[in-house]
């Protein structure tokens, strides 16, 4: 059963909420995978993924999404110009955004848009012919994978993946691969990621040499017996691969966290969600507990990149917003009361659509207020990171892989060039996750640019018009 | 002790099995889908209306118009969950009686998180499971069920929730004296003796094998580790402790290993603590018993009488009868009964308790057949009879049971038959208005007879609205029937056996009038044994029961389930016998089952190729 911690001295100043918090930077401590290209400032990238698409302008459908007009976007336009869109909510941090429309998904879906936009949305690869339908899978790693494994320290070679809402089974997780076919499960219940993330860096210092002293006689037994099993001439590929990925994970070195951890209320409220299986009304706290354990893995280095899934395959959550209990998300992204293809229409669907178009934007501002509270000499771990608000599709009736909604936040250290929205002509997504993956620090063999993410026929390159100069 | 079926997560539709192939739906049409490029599975769940890239007129957007057809599996890379070869024909089945040669399984499938919390909690001879596994992150849906061992897998997280929960058992059992006195009874000699007496004996039950000497000796250097980092605990704990912590994260703890190396005629035999491990984990998702134990002591389990007597004594446990339950439950998909809703006012009657019930019932039914009447897959699908509370009864007809329990009332043999009948299977593929041919024919193809059916295009665009007069079967066939695109598919396969279901209503109700004229559920489907004409869903039942399609389908179900993996060609003879004899009448679900660990592909593996 979780405890309550006893905060010992390893515990530094807490930062009670809206005050940034000094953040001692240990990097010299932490053991660091040597990596062939990386920044000297850590930088970090994290995932939003909202479902089902925005109401942005479809056929008859007007836009409502994005800002009128590219260009340079301020606290100013957005909260007056623009108020009536979505974006509008993240007024507050105008000059760190950075909008990106005219992006596609460039594979067609197998028996089923959602999955189809699933697969893709952090991939750029294609979408697999078996299985298909909606059990479809990419065929290919996601863009989070790719940071951990290249940049992440030793401890925790996983990219953070987390969760809120129903896991109803139709299509559950859709983000992070590990390779092709290869789906990561995203972990739904914040207390348990933040058990994980703080492991046994709470405890007394002698309890934590004496625990480390058993995993290690333990560690030892376990990288015998493996090896002793993997050194079997008779064994298939797959037997191979998967004893080797098992051994692999077998670490020694422990997660140590140093730097402030949450305030005790912010624990207890974690752990009181300790039932939490996906109640519909319970949607936003959680987002908002992954979005605050996201920053803190940030802050603490536990991570360079994290996904947070809002809603299964094809969000079927009835968001309760301001008291109201709105229909099924899916269900109004039809615009009719059914999964299917035909029922009674929803009365005002697309104004429902927006609205929650919005609570998503809300959520997404929560992240980046977190993200601002931890302070670093140079600014705030949002200026390190972007982040990402994105969908697996690009509208809800059509279910359209065009115009895919990418709305970052923070300069990723100042590589992307913030405070604007930008249209990027048509192109194939994998120039977006290329850009973003170039932000965090990686680069291809000859030191450039990232330009080779994703399906190897697709067109390779940036999108320069989201670099700063 | 085992997870109950109805706490189980939702599986999505799975594919068909697929190596070998079923019924040849007539050869136009397997033509026909051959040629668009047939893979498994479909969209079942509703969302139809998938799209292209380049789709919608959205201003300033570039390449629209490209056609929804999927791409081609170039970059399709080995897959454990799938089949072997999907290159198959008809013919495969006319090759009974010949040797397939054994399948290529996995030597290392893992224990899913069920099996791992059964294990521990039997390994501690716990009342309760410890719930620990709760913690560990979750499996991804891979394949037609959720234990397709051979797909599991052991990643950074996963060993790190293995660590915890090793830690969190061992501190509990060296917290325990009654778990310590059951694990490690006192017994003589010094502290290194006991220490020896407890490995021994504790580690055999862990790895589910004797250890070997050398291994006793390190393991012992563990229990010394132990002893030396004692914390609150006493020194005899202290070494239990750490021995637990190891043994839970050993490899030889978390995979069912097939370590057996001799190879005979081609075929490598399983040794006799493997094949208990196989049978317990088959039968009952946990680690052998003390019996089960002593039976591969005395080495009984190499010789298929031997290994029988244990099967069947197994089969008898409550546990096997969880193993039964969660199979049928995922076959049939039960789980989406609770998302059963119908319309308030057109079904003024509907009361969404009945969710539960109509899950209940289809679940007590499927006991009552399998356990109850030892009853074959013929009497799954024809019995008119199934076990109803009142609310149930209403739906069907009949007279409510006397009592509030649910009780087996017999039902109009002229309306209703086996679980193709039952209110839960037709009101889960029924919209709040009306019924839902194409996925109740869906169903039927997939799940039951196991159709090559590929899934639907990307741009399906939903029914058209009705036109005045005009039946739900006239509608669907307008959209889908011949002359249409979707004639290959939809006419032939999906809507003649949706056709079926007619006079059943959105709620499962017996229903003779549609759009104000009688109903007309007659229709024909190409069986492999030629194409059978039927009106009604009693009549196809009574056909499906008698089509080597349906014995086949669900042999191989069961054999996925039961073998945890998916099935492939080399299991194509060990399937069409069993299906032949059931299909004969021979063969009752509990004796498929022990056939199943008779056979070749149960007691050997095969050598790894290359």
């Amino acid at each position: 059963m979780p405890r309550k911690h006893n905060f010992s001295r390893r515990a530094f100043l807490y930062g009670a909420g809206g005050v940034t918090v000094a953040l001692p930077f240990l990097e010299g401590l932490r053991p660091r995978k040597v990596v062939a290209a990386g920044p000297e400032r850590p930088r970090y990238a994290v995932f939003v993924r909202q479902a089902n698409g925005c109401a942005q302008a479809e056929g008859m459908e007007p836009e409502q999404f994005w800002p009128r007009d590219l260009g340079p976007v301020t606290k100013e336009s957005l909260s007056t110009t623009d108020a009536d869109r979505a974006v509008s909510e993240l007024a507050e941090y105008a000059d760190k955004l950075l909008m990106v429309r005219g992006t596609r998904f460039a594979f067609p879906g197998n028996g089923c848009g959602h999955s189809g936009g699933g697969n893709q949305v952090l991939t750029a690869q294609k979408v697999s012919d078996d299985p298909s339908g909606n059990k479809s899978l990419a065929m290919g790693e996601s863009i989070d994978n790719r940071i951990a494994r290249e940049l992440n320290p030793l401890s925790n070679p996983e990219p953070l993946a987390v969760y809120a809402g129903a896991m109803g089974g139709y299509i559950n997780e859709v983000l992070s691969y590990r390779g092709p076919k290869d789906l990561r499960a995203a972990e739904r219940n914040p207390w348990n990621v933040y058990q994980k993330m703080v492991g046994i860096t709470m405890l007394p210092e002698q309890q934590i040499m004496d625990i480390k002293a058993r995993r290690t006689s333990v560690n030892d037994l376990l990288k015998e017996q493996m090896q002793s099993l993997m050194s079997s001439p008779k064994l298939s590929t797959d037997d191979q691969d998967r004893l080797q990925l098992h051994f692999d994970a077998i670490r020694d070195i422990e997660i140590e966290l140093a730097c402030s951890l949450p305030p005790q209320e912010e624990l207890d409220a974690m752990e009181a969600q300790g039932d939490y299986s996906g109640q519909d009304d319970r949607m936003q706290t959680i987002v908002m507990m992954h979005c605050n354990l996201i920053a803190l893995a940030f802050a603490c280095d536990y991570t360079r990149a994290a996904t947070l899934q809002i809603g299964d395959g094809n969000d079927g959550t009835e968001y309760l917003i301001d008291g109201n209990k709105f229909p099924r998300y899916h269900q109004i992204s039809h615009r009719i009361y059914s999964d299917g293809g035909e029922g009674d229409p929803i009365p005002d669907a697309l104004g429902k659509h927006h609205r929650i178009d919005r609570e998503h934007a809300k959520m997404f501002a929560h992240l980046l207020k977190r993200l601002s509270m931890y302070t670093t000499d140079v600014g705030t771990i949002l200026d390190d990171s972007v982040a990402v608000w994105c969908n697996d599709l690009g509208t809800g009736v059509g279910h359209s892989y065009n115009n895919i909604p990418w709305v970052c936040a923070g300069g990723a250290g100042g590589f992307l060039k913030t405070g604007q929205y930008i249209d990027a002509g048509g192109v194939d997504h994998n120039k977006f996750h290329n850009t973003i993956l170039s932000a965090v620090g990686l680069t291809n063999m000859e030191g450039a640019h990232v330009d080779d993410f994703g399906d190897p026929e697709l067109e390779p390159g940036v999108i320069d018009a989201m670099i700063a100069v | 002790m085992v997870e109950a079926p109805d706490k189980l997560r939702r599986v999505a539709i799975p594919g068909a099995p697929g190596a070998w192939s079923l019924a040849a739906p007539g050869a136009w049409s397997m033509a026909l889908l051959l040629a668009t490029g047939c893979y498994q599975g479909a969209d079942l769940d509703g969302d139809d209306d998938a799209t292209a890239p380049g789709s919608a007129g959205t201003p300033g957007s570039a390449d629209a118009g490209e056609a929804g057809t999927p791409t081609t599996g170039a970059t399709d890379t080995a897959d454990t969950a799938d089949t072997a070869d999907t290159a198959d024909t008809a013919d495969t089945a006319d090759t009974a009686g010949e040797a397939d040669g054994l399948p290529q399984t996995s030597r290392y499938p893992r224990l899913s998180h069920t099996q791992w919390e059964n294990s521990v909690q039997d390994l501690l001879s716990l009342a309760e499971p410890t719930g620990f596994s709760k913690l560990f992150i979750g499996d991804p849906i891979s394949g037609g069920f959720d234990n397709n061992s051979e797909a599991l897998k052991v990643t950074a997280t996963l060993w790190t929730d293995y660590q915890r929960g090793a830690e969190a058992v061992a501190d509990l059992v060296a917290g325990n004296p009654d778990i310590l006195a059951k694990i490690a009874p006192a017994s003589e000699g010094d502290s290194d003796a006991q220490a020896r007496a407890f490995i021994i004996a504790f580690g055999k039950r862990a790895y589910r094998r004797p250890l070997t000497p050398e291994e006793v000796d390190r393991h012992v250097q563990i229990f010394q580790s132990g002893v030396s980092t004692p914390g609150t605990f006493e020194p005899f704990a202290a070494g239990v402790r750490l021995v637990v912590q190891a043994m839970l994260q050993s490899p030889f703890f978390l995979y069912r290993i097939e370590a057996s190396d001799v190879e005979l005629d081609g075929k490598i035999k399983l040794g006799d603590y493997e094949l208990a491990s196989k049978l317990s984990y088959m039968l009952w998702n946990t680690m052998p018993d003390d019996e089960l134990f002593v039976a591969a002591d005395a080495k009984l389990l190499q010789d298929p009488a031997g290994l029988s007597v244990q099967a069947t004594r197994m089969l008898e446990d409550p546990r096997a009868h969880a193993m039964v339950a969660t199979f049928h439950h995922q076959l049939l998909h039960v789980d989406h009964y609770s998302d059963v809703y119908k319309d308030p006012n057109k079904f003024p009657n509907y009361d969404p308790a009945m969710n539960a019930m109509m899950a209940t019932e289809t679940m007590m039914f499927v006991e009552d057949v399998v356990f109850g009447q030892e009853g074959d897959l013929a009497a799954l699908l024809t019995a008119p009879y199934s076990l109803v509370n009142d609310k149930l009864a209403a739906l069907y007809g009949v007279a409510a049971p006397a009592g509030p329990e649910f009780a087996r009332v017999d039902l109009d043999p002229a309306q209703r038959a086996g679980i193709l009948t039952q209110v839960g299977f037709l009101s889960a593929n029924a919209g709040a208005f009306e019924n839902d041919i194409i996925h109740r024919g869906v169903f039927m193809n997939l799940q039951l007879i196991c159709s090559p059916l590929p899934p639907p295009p990307n741009m399906v665009p939903p029914l058209p609205p009705p036109v005045e007069g005009e039946s739900l079967r006239e509608r669907v066939d307008r959209h889908t029937g011949e002359g249409t695109c979707g004639a290959g598919c939809h006419g032939g396969m999906i809507n003649p056996l949706g056709f079926a279901f007619e006079n059943y209503g959105p709620l499962g109700q017996w229903q003779t009038v549609d759009a104000g004229k009688p109903v007309d559920a007659s229709a024909e489907f190409a069986f492999k044994d030629g194409v059978k004409p039927y009106d009604g869903a009693v009549q196809l039942a009574q056909l499906m029961a008698e089509s080597p399609d349906a014995h086949r389908c669900y042999v191989a179900h069961l054999l996925e389930y039961g073998y945890a993996r998916g099935p492939q060609k080399a299991d194509d003879t060990l399937i069409q016998k069993v299906a032949d004899a059931s299909q004969a009448g021979t063969l009752s679900i509990k004796q498929m089952i022990l056939e199943l660990t008779r056979s070749e592909a149960f007691m050997y593996r095969a050598p790894v190729e290359g």
